[in-house]
Order: C-alpha cells, then sequence, then structure tokens
C-alpha cells in the first residue's frame, strides 16, 4: 500500500515541521496568561482557541510537540542502542548461559509494565520528563532485542554465514557485517512503532502527573487540565487529542508502508 | 505438558522474585525516612526513633526484605504510613475495582476483535478489508483517557445514559457492571484494534500454509478450512498477544480510574506517590507484576491446550 | 478413460503458463508427467484438482466422468475433490495441520463426503492408516511425532480413504531419502493395482517414472513436448527437449584422473556427540552420537563421494571440517595441520567450501564481487584494489560467467548461476582441497549435469582434492574416484566407485543401491545417469 507510505510520510513530517517551528515562532506566547482571553472557542485569532488561563492551545501544541518527539525519541534510542546489540549478543551464543540470561531479563521487564517503571521512578525520584523517558526506554529495550534475537537466528542458520564462518570471520565481525545489515528494514519498522508507542504512553504519563512537569508543556498534561472543563470547553480536550492521534497515526502508517516498501520478509520468520 | 509447564512455572517463579528484588532495592534507595514523613518535621528525635524501631526499620536490610516477602506470602502488606491501616485493606477495598475493569476490557476487546480481524482476513484486498484496516489503524493512535473523555461527553454528559463517573459499590452487581462500561469500553477499543490486526495477519499467514492447501484438496468448502484448520492455528501469536494486552489493560485502566473518578488502584498508588507512602506504592506494584505474571502462566497453558507440539 | 485433458490453457494475470495441453490417464494406469522447475507440471494438477491461485484463467476442457471439470461450479467440484480425486503433495513436512492428530485428519476426508458417523469414519481411518503401514501409530498421533516418509504415509491414507478413481502424487518423493522413496513409490504401487485407481505421477526424475509408468508426458515450458507410451518415448525421444532431458540425466561428466599417492586430508576415528534437551527437569541431559569413529583418506587429485541418507552424520561431519565445529575425539589433518576451531587462517584458506542452497548461501545485500572476495578475509595481505578486481574477473570467467556480473546482486542470478558463483568464492583464494557440500542437489538436472562438468574441468585445472557430499546416488558415482557410505553415523563401507556400487559388500550399501531408481531405456540394461 504506497497510500500508508505517503500519508504517513506527509503525517510524521507535518508533526516534525511543527514542532520545528515552535522552537521559533508561535502564534501567540504559548505560556503567556490572560485571564481576559479565558476559554475563548475556536477561531479568529486563537485558531483552536484558549484554555482557562487565556493560552493559545495551537501554541500550546506547537510547543508540546517536542516533548512528545523528544521522550519517543530518546526512548526509542534508548531500546534500539541497548536491545539490537544484546539481541544479536544473545543469537550468536544461543542456547548459551548468556543468551538465557539476557531472555529471562527480557521476561522480567516485561511484567512491568511502562507505567509500573515510571511509578516506581516518580517515587524514587519525583516526578520528571526523565522518569518518563527511561520508563519508556526501559520497556523498549525487550521489544529490540527479542525481535533482534529472533530474525537474528534464523540468519545464523543460513548457509551464507557458514560461509562467512568457513571464511575464518569471528561472531562480532558476523554480527556487524552479515546479520545487521540484515535486519536494518525489520528495525526501522518496529523503531517507527516504537516512536509512535512512545508518544502515546507519554501522553499518558504525563496525564496521570508522572511524566513532564509544569512548565514544560505536554499534551498530556493539556488534557489532564481539560478534563474538569471538557463539559463545557471540548476544545481543550479535543484538540491537544487530534495531535496525538495524528502524529501516532503518522508514524504507524509510515511503519506500514515502510514494511511494505523495504520488504523485510527475507528475515521475517 | 507436565514438564513444559513446571518450567514455565519455575521461570515465572524465579521471575517474581528477581522482580521483588528489584522492586524492594529501588524502594529502598529513596531517600526521606518514612517515620519522619508520618511524625512530621516538628516530630522529637526519641519519638522517632521509638517509631522506627516499632515500623522495623531500624533492623538489616536482609531481614527487611525476608519480613516483607513472608508478609506478601501470607497477605500481609504492612501498615500504610499516611493511613495508618493495613496495605491489605487498602488494596482490598480498590482491587475490586480495577481488576474487574481490566478482564472487562480484556473480554470486550476479544469479543470485538475476534470477528472483526476475520471477517478481514476473508474479504483480503476487498474493500471491508480496507475499511477494517483503516479503522483499526485509526482506533490504534487513539489515546484511552482521551477516548475516554470524549465518551463521558457525549454518553454521560450530553446523552445522560452513563453516570459521569464514580462506582455504586458490587452490591448492586448491574449498576457496578453499568458503570464500568464506558471505561472499559474506552480501554478495549484501542487494543481490539491492535488484536483485530493480528488477528487477520495471523489468519492470513495461516492460510498461506501447505496444509491448507491438504485441506482443500480434501474437498472442504471454504468455510470449513477456515474453521477447521486455519483459526485454531491462527490463535498462537493471538494469545500471545492477549497475555502481553492484560498488562497493557492493567496499567491503562489505573489510568482511566482517574477519567470516571473511580476509586480504584491507579488512585491509590498516585496517592501513595505524593504523599510519599511508600509501603503503599511497593506494595501495590508488586501486586500488579504478580498479576502480570500469574495472566503469562495462564497464556502459557493455554499454549498448551492449543499446540500438541507443546505437550510432550 | 479416468481422466482426459483437451487442450488446457492457463494464464495467471497475463503470463501464459499452460498452453495446448493435452493427455489421457486410462483406468488403473500410472501416468508419469515429467519436466523440470518450471514446466507447468504442477499447475496441470492444481487445474485438474480445482485448487489454482486466484487470478487463473482456464480454457480448454479436463473431462473425468463424463463431466468437463473447468464447466463445473466450484460446489460440485468439491465434491469430488478428496472423494474421486485426490492428491499428495512434495512437502510431507509442511502438508498436515500440525495441531490435529493423523486420525482425526484421515477421518475428516471420510465424515466430509459420506453420512459416516464419527465413529464409522474413525473406523476406516484406522483400517486405511493401517494398509499404508502406520499399523503401530495410535489415531492420536500427532505429525510432529512422525518422520517425514510416515507423514507422506498419512497424507497418501487421507487421499485414498474413499478409493478415489484418480491420485495424483505431486513429487511425493523429492523430499525424501532415497530408501523411503522406494518404498513410498512400492506403496503408491501397491494401491494402484489393488484399488483399480489411475495414478497421475509428477515427476522431474526421469528414473522415478521409468519402472513405474506406462504411459508418459514430458513438458517444457508450459507445453507437452512429447508423449505416448514410455518404452517408446524413452528409446526413440525425438523431441530435442527430451534428447537434452535424457542427456543431462545419464551425463558422465569427463575428468582428467591424476591422482596421486599423498594424502591430503585425513580423518582418524573422529567422533561427535551432542547433548539433548533434558527430558524432565532433573534428568541428566541425554547425548546423541552423530558421527561415531569415522576414520578416512583424501588423496591428492582425488575426488572421494560420501554419501549417505539424512541423519547419516555428513554434514556434521562437513562442519567439523571446516574447522566450524569441535570434535570430541580423534583427529582431522590436512597434510598434517590439525584442523580444529581454532586453526589459523593461514590453514583455514586451504579448504573452501561450497553449499547446497543457491539461494541461501549470499548475503543478499552484498554484490557479487564483495560476497566472492570474502575468502581474501582468510590472507595476511589482502590484495589491491586493481590485483582484487582482475581476480574477481578472472574467477567469474573460470566458472562461466561475464566479469560484468561483479557489480550485480545474488537475486539477479538463478539457481544454476548462484552456484557458479559459490564456486568462484570457494576457490577465490586457491585452496587445496574443495568440500562440496550436497552442492547440487537443489538443481534441475539440465543445471546440474552443466555444473557437473565444471566442477570436473576446475578441479582438474586447479589440482583441487575434493569431498564429493551427496545423498544422491547416481551423481557420486558419475564424479566420484572412490566412495565412502555413511550411515548412523559411521562408515559402513568404502572402496573405488565401480567396485563398490557392482558388488557392495555391506548390507545398507545393497539397500541403497537397490532403492535408488533406475533410469531404464527400452527395457535394457540400466542406463547409468
Amino acid at each position: 500500500m504506497r497510500l500508508s507510505l505517503w500519508l504517513g510520510g506527509t503525517l510524521t513530517l507535518a508533526t516534525v515541521l511543527v514542532a520545528l517551528v515552535g522552537f521559533v515562532w508561535t502564534p501567540h506566547d504559548a505560556e503567556a496568561l490572560n485571564i481576559a482571553n479565558r476559554l475563548k472557542a475556536p477561531g479568529g485569532e486563537f485558531l483552536f482557541g484558549t484554555d482557562h488561563f487565556g493560552r493559545d492551545i495551537l501554541s500550546m501544541i506547537m510547543v508540546g510537540a517536542r516533548t512528545s518527539l523528544a521522550v519517543a525519541l530518546a526512548a526509542v534510542g534508548i531500546g534500539m542502542g541497548l536491545g539490537v546489540p544484546l539481541g544479536l549478543w544473545a543469537a550468536a551464543r544461543q542456547g548459551g548461559l548468556l543468551d538465557e540470561v539476557i531472555m529471562r531479563s527480557n521476561d522480567l521487564v516485561f511484567a512491568f509494565p511502562s507505567l509500573l517503571i515510571a511509578i516506581m521512578l516518580a517515587a524514587l525520584a519525583g516526578p520528571s520528563v526523565m522518569n518518563a523517558i527511561i520508563a519508556i526506554g526501559v520497556f523498549n529495550i525487550p521489544v529490540f532485542a527479542r525481535l533482534t534475537r529472533g530474525a537474528a537466528l534464523s540468519l545464523w542458520q543460513r548457509e551464507f554465514i557458514l560461509a562467512a564462518r568457513a571464511a575464518g570471520k569471528g561472531a562480532a565481525r558476523i554480527s556487524f557485517e552479515h546479520i545487521l545489515p540484515n535486519l536494518m528494514n525489520l528495525l526501522i519498522v518496529q523503531g517507527t512503532i516504537q516512536f509512535s508507542v512512545g508518544i502515546l504512553v507519554e501522553a499518558a504519563l504525563s496525564y496521570v502527573g508522572i511524566g513532564a512537569q509544569p512548565p514544560t508543556p505536554s499534551w498530556g498534561r493539556m488534557l489532564a487540565e481539560a478534563q474538569t472543563m471538557v463539559s463545557f470547553a471540548p476544545h481543550l480536550a479535543l484538540f491537544p487529542g487530534f495531535a496525538i492521534i495524528l502524529s501516532v497515526l503518522g508514524l504507524n502508517l509510515l511503519g506500514d508502508g515502510l514494511r511494505d516498501w523495504l520488504d523485510p520478509k527475507t528475515v521475517r520468520r | 505438558m507436565l514438564r513444559y509447564l513446571t518450567l514455565r512455572a519455575v521461570s515465572l517463579a524465579l521471575t517474581l522474585w528477581v522482580a521483588s528484588v528489584i522492586i524492594f532495592v529501588v524502594m529502598e534507595v529513596v531517600p526521606g525516612d518514612p517515620a519522619a514523613l508520618m511524625l512530621g518535621i516538628n516530630a522529637r528525635e526519641d519519638t522517632l526513633a521509638a517509631l522506627r524501631a516499632q515500623m522495623g526499620l531500624d533492623r538489616p536490610v536482609l531481614v527487611r526484605y525476608g519480613d516483607w516477602v513472608l508478609g506478601l506470602l501470607q497477605g500481609d502488606f504492612g501498615v500504610s504510613y499516611t493511613y495508618r491501616v493495613p496495605v491489605s485493606e487498602l488494596i482490598l477495598d480498590r482491587i475490586w475495582i480495577s481488576l474487574p475493569l481490566t478482564i472487562y476490557a480484556l473480554i470486550l476487546s476479544t469479543v470485538i476483535a475476534f470477528p472483526v480481524g476475520i471477517a478481514a482476513a476473508i474479504g483480503r484486498g476487498g474493500p471491508t478489508d480496507w475499511g477494517i484496516m483503516g479503522v483499526t489503524q485509526l482506533g490504534i493512535a487513539v489515546p484511552n483517557f482521551w477516548f475516554a473523555m470524549i465518551l463521558v461527553f457525549v454518553f454521560a454528559v450530553t446523552l445522560g445514559w452513563f453516570g459521569a463517573g464514580g462506582f455504586p459499590g458490587w452490591e448492586e452487581p448491574l449498576a457496578a457492571i453499568w458503570s464500568l462500561t464506558l471505561p472499559a469500553f474506552a480501554l478495549a477499543l484501542p487494543q481490539a484494534s491492535i488484536l483485530a490486526r493480528v488477528m487477520r495477519s495471523a489468519l492470513l499467514e495461516t492460510l498461506d500454509e501447505d496444509y491448507i492447501r491438504t485441506a482443500r484438496a480434501k474437498g472442504l468448502a471454504p468455510w470449513g478450512v477456515l474453521w477447521r484448520h486455519a483459526l485454531r492455528n491462527a490463535l498462537i501469536p493471538v494469545l500471545t498477544i492477549i497475555g502481553l494486552q492484560f498488562s497493557f489493560l492493567l496499567a491503562g485502566a489505573i489510568i482511566i480510574e482517574n477519567v470516571f473518578f473511580l476509586p480504584g488502584l491507579g488512585r491509590l498508588v498516585f496517592q501513595g506517590i505524593t504523599q510519599r507512602d511508600l509501603i503503599v506504592v511497593q506494595s501495590t506494584v508488586m501486586l500488579l507484576v504478580f498479576a502480570v505474571i500469574v495472566v503469562t502462566f495462564l497464556i502459557d497453558i493455554a499454549y498448551a491446550l492449543v499446540d500438541p507440539r507443546l505437550r510432550k | 478413460m479416468s481422466i482426459c485433458i483437451e487442450g488446457l490453457n492457463l494464464r495467471i494475470g497475463a503470463a501464459p503458463i499452460l498452453q495446448d495441453v493435452s493427455f489421457t490417464v486410462a483406468p488403473g494406469e500410472v501416468f508419469g508427467l515429467i519436466g523440470e522447475s518450471g514446466s507447468g507440471k504442477s499447475m496441470t494438477a492444481l487445474a485438474t484438482m480445482g485448487l489454482l491461485p486466484n487470478g487463473a484463467q482456464t480454457s480448454g476442457a479436463i473431462r473425468f466422468e463424463g463431466e468437463n471439470l473447468l464447466a463445473l461450479p466450484e460446489r460440485r467440484r468439491r465434491a469430488l475433490r478428496g472423494a474421486r480425486l485426490s492428491m499428495i503433495f512434495q512437502e510431507p513436512m509442511t502438508a498436515l495441520n500440525p495441531l490435529r492428530s493423523i486420525g482425526d485428519q484421515v477421518a475428516e476426508t471420510v465424515s466430509l463426503h459420506s453420512r459416516a458417523s464419527a465413529f464409522e469414519a474413525q473406523t476406516r481411518a484406522k483400517e486405511v492408516l493401517d494398509r499404508v503401514g502406520l499399523g503401530r501409530f495410535s489415531l492420536d498421533t500427532f505429525p510432529h511425532q512422525l518422520s517425514g516418509g510416515q507423514r507422506q504415509r498419512v497424507m497418501i491414507a487421507m487421499a485414498v480413504a474413499l478409493k478415489p478413481a484418480l491420485l495424483i502424487a505431486d513429487e511425493p518423493t523429492t523430499a525424501l531419502d532415497v530408501t523411503t522413496q522406494a518404498r513410498i513409490l512400492a506403496l503408491l504401487q501397491e494401491l494402484v493395482a489393488e484399488e483399480g485407481m489411475s495414478l497421475l505421477l509428477i515427476t522431474h526424475d526421469l528414473a522415478v517414472v521409468s519402472g513405474l509408468a506406462a504411459n508418459v508426458a514430458i513438458m517444457e515450458k508450459g507445453r507437452v513436448v512429447e508423449a505416448g507410451p514410455t518404452a517408446d518415448v524413452f528409446q526413440s525421444q525425438t523431441h530435442p527437449y527430451t534428447q537434452r532431458l535424457f542427456a543431462a540425466s545419464t551425463h558422465q561428466p569427463e575428468r582428467h584422473r591424476v591422482v596421486g599417492e599423498a594424502s591430503v586430508l585425513h580423518a582418524a576415528d573422529v567422533r561427535r556427540s551432542y547433548t539433548l534437551p533434558r527430558k524432565t527437569l532433573f534428568a541428566k541431559p541425554g547425548r546423541i552420537e552423530a558421527v561415531k569413529g569415522v576414520s578416512f583418506t583424501l588423496r591428492e587429485g582425488e575426488v572421494l563421494g560420501l554419501v549417505g541418507e539424512s541423519g547419516s552424520g555428513k554434514s556434521t561431519l562437513a562442519r567439523a571440517l571446516l574447522g566450524l565445529e569441535p570434535v570430541d575425539s580423534g583427529s582431522l589433518t590436512l597434510r598434517n595441520t590439525p584442523i580444529a576451531q581454532t586453526m589459523s587462517r593461514a590453514d583455514r584458506r586451504r579448504i573452501g567450501v561450497v553449499f547446497q542452497d543457491p539461494y541461501g548461501s549470499f548475503n543478499p545485500r552484498h554484490t557479487v564481487a564483495r560476497l566472492i572476495t570474502e575468502p581474501f578475509h582468510l590472507l595476511d595481505t589482502p590484495p589491491s584494489t586493481a590485483e582484487k578486481a582482475d581476480r574477481v574477473a578472472q574467477a567469474l570467467t573460470d566458472v562461466g560467467l561475464s566479469p560484468d556480473d561483479a557489480s550485480k546482486y545474488i537475486h539477479q542470478f538463478s539457481g544454476g548461476q548462484r552456484q557458479r558463483i559459490a564456486i568462484a568464492r570457494a576457490l577465490m583464494v586457491r585452496p587445496e582441497v574443495l568440500l562440496l557440500d550436497e552442492a547440487v542437489s537443489a538443481l534441475d538436472v539440465s543445471i546440474r549435469a552443466q555444473i557437473l562438468d565444471l566442477l570436473a574441468d576446475l578441479t582438474g585445472r586447479f589440482a583441487l582434492s575434493t569431498l564429493f557430499i551427496s545423498h544422491d546416488l547416481t551423481v557420486v558415482r558419475s564424479i566420484a574416484d572412490r566412495v565412502l557410505v555413511m550411515r548412523d553415523g559411521e562408515v559402513v563401507e568404502q572402496g573405488e566407485t565401480e567396485t563398490v556400487f557392482t558388488d557392495p559388500n555391506h548390507p545398507y550399501t545393497r539397500e541403497l543401491i537397490a532403492a535408488a531408481p533406475v533410469l531404464r531405456v527400452n527395457g535394457g540394461p540400466p542406463a547409468r545417469r
């Protein structure tokens, strides 16, 4: 489906652009309180309306995009940076003690959804954006480690790996020269998906107050603040929600489109 | 089968044990003195010492860990620093909201996802398939707590079919279930989208297998092929996802309780964090991890029931 | 007549798959449909069964029991499938549903087409499973508990449970060992005789058909190029493709034998065993001995054939010879240098290897130049870029490819070309020993003949000593100077090729040779392939 690729690419690009533009320009000051303009309906000067402090919703969304993207990106970075080498290592030592230890630790992390990790971190050091990054990132590690190990194991069975071993190459060199390049497509696709999951989880954590803290702008916290006012000012909840939905949808479509386009079937089990 | 399940049980018990160590260590590192928190900043030093001794905080770490685990095994979760009542009572009051909500959502998600996923697979490439793939793609992108707010706005505030929140208690079972319905739907729909897509792709993959051709060569009609040969085989990846969804739904339930003002574990644990009532946080997290691991084990049993290759 | 295919055309999308295919299978006869991969023989079978992929368009007629199958509505065709017409497939490992018992799967055919009760269906299932020689297995057995040959018997039981008029067998023994193949073919022959059904036997192997079929049709590129009574077709060979096919099947590569006396590769009492997974949590893990005391010598310039069925230990031995796996005891030496996992790169480069799978042997992301120069890793001073390019060009020319191919990727080549590239890679650093691990087993017979010629030429030109590992007796016979026969990890017989084949000593060797199908032309003495 080429449509997924285009639509997903466009939405993702738009999200990134909005976040970047937010650094240099927003329609209004996202943090300026102006009681005179409180709870303005969408349209006119305030395209998406204002909140109960008179802040411009559009500007807040533009600035909040940074937090969402930064947290999700950092979390994917942690997950890939640690998960992929662990997965490669486990596959190279298949059946060995190390493989067993890595895989059992993965099971362990799977028993702690990101929320629980974030709860513990918040109890430990107080809520912060860093907590969200670590909580989501740690949960990403086994996701990438398992994917990498599984695909790498089936590659290790292939005869071109035997040929490389017969050419005297060691496990580390084979992992990076032959295994990793053949996993790249798979990892890119999964990376996109985990990116979108990261945005969703960050929003949830900020919503319950254990992610981004004031004054860091965040879509999840905007929704938390909107909650009591939904009945008379639904726009407070609608627009940040749409922002989350469109960015996540964009990344998921991009992931699907990339999967079909890059066709990592060659290594998928 | 016994061997497989024994191995899994041992492995999961080990996981549970390591998890308890991690949780205990994390909570141990937390700065701050629980006794000081309970008595306030103006407490006298000797009163503090007495309270610490009473709470057992002056004993070595290993002893306290041992006590905590032994306590957990007997259902004794310690005493809350702020409420001054046993944590087990606090949890027991609230778990009867969070757990039923999770299970309700899991059932809804499965009940919705199966027919939808099957319909998409049957109509592969056709308009039904396209429609379902589009809607589920959107469904995955919707944050459940936001969806919950919209549901409240539409069905509670505007239409008035549901109360806007709160929980009547299980003394009135129907009203209780009714009050959990909106939150369960909010939780279930995004997960149902994921599950439906997994169901579809698992089914499509199975339908490409050689033994499906064998079944057709026998003269089975398409429905017979699907029902007798494809569905059960496609269930294995679907089970994996259902198992994972339990932990996501449990986490989601804790978050979504906020939207509906449900007095569940979520409120307890977030209050615990703000009030630095660590024993509550520690025990609740341990309990949730336990629930996730138990469900993992149940899924392992389900694998063995579905797949004879595991039943040796 | 049982089935009559008249002017069958088939296209999928724009691509014509079958053109004007016609032949008739008489009641009670075995009819052989022969062709290489891509000839359209399987599609002919699927068209007959009504199992064509979506988007297939047919014209012509398939007449069966007075009706044109192509004109029947799907519902009527379903009623025939499995009852009057049935089919077995090539891959027994994947053709059975892994989650349902064999009894269930056989009984399903019965209950689907008759009003039989569940009990009657089970009883019938038991009867046919007994008949195909699976009497010692209960109906509750699951496919994973059976071997490949046994699973193929379950498939046969399923197919013949309702005594169909026509059984189609699509390469039924290609995935099986030679002794198993002989037993399955014998079973099929018996069933045909007993039940009076017809058998349409589809195969790439002329020899399989020669002893079995009364009539044959030979297919090439979607057309029947020659058809008639087996003896006539095999003798006259009027069509050029038939001639080429026969020439390739009986091909004898020419070799200049320059066998010296010196030992190049020597194995002395080599043993290797593996640990099995534990049966229970606390039991000691079992061990399986894959190689038990193998000794042999490969002499200078010699082609030594190593024959064995699956599980004979030949693959384990091959990996040990490459220094990829340790041995438990005994020794492997390459001109007095011990072979081990720790051997130096300088020693490693003295053995080159070609594997079986032309598709899995190459990293799909590297160019041919990079693929075939991988063994340069074994040199202490890798050649300069210019010299590298020269050697790549030379190596590609040596194996009959063009130097321009160096910059291409592997997916741009056919199976036969890929094996040529694999040979180029193996010879890149001028090894003394070439190890061929089922190197021609995945190839069509005409391509195989070309690769065998190439190997014969190169081994002579580069004075290579070759260990030729294969399950295929006839191929080994055509190229090897001496043979080793392995079974269950032991060498049961070794000697000069002709001596072993004409006067085998060990009962297993005799069984193997008897089981291998022989291509008879004109009912005369078996021709050597």
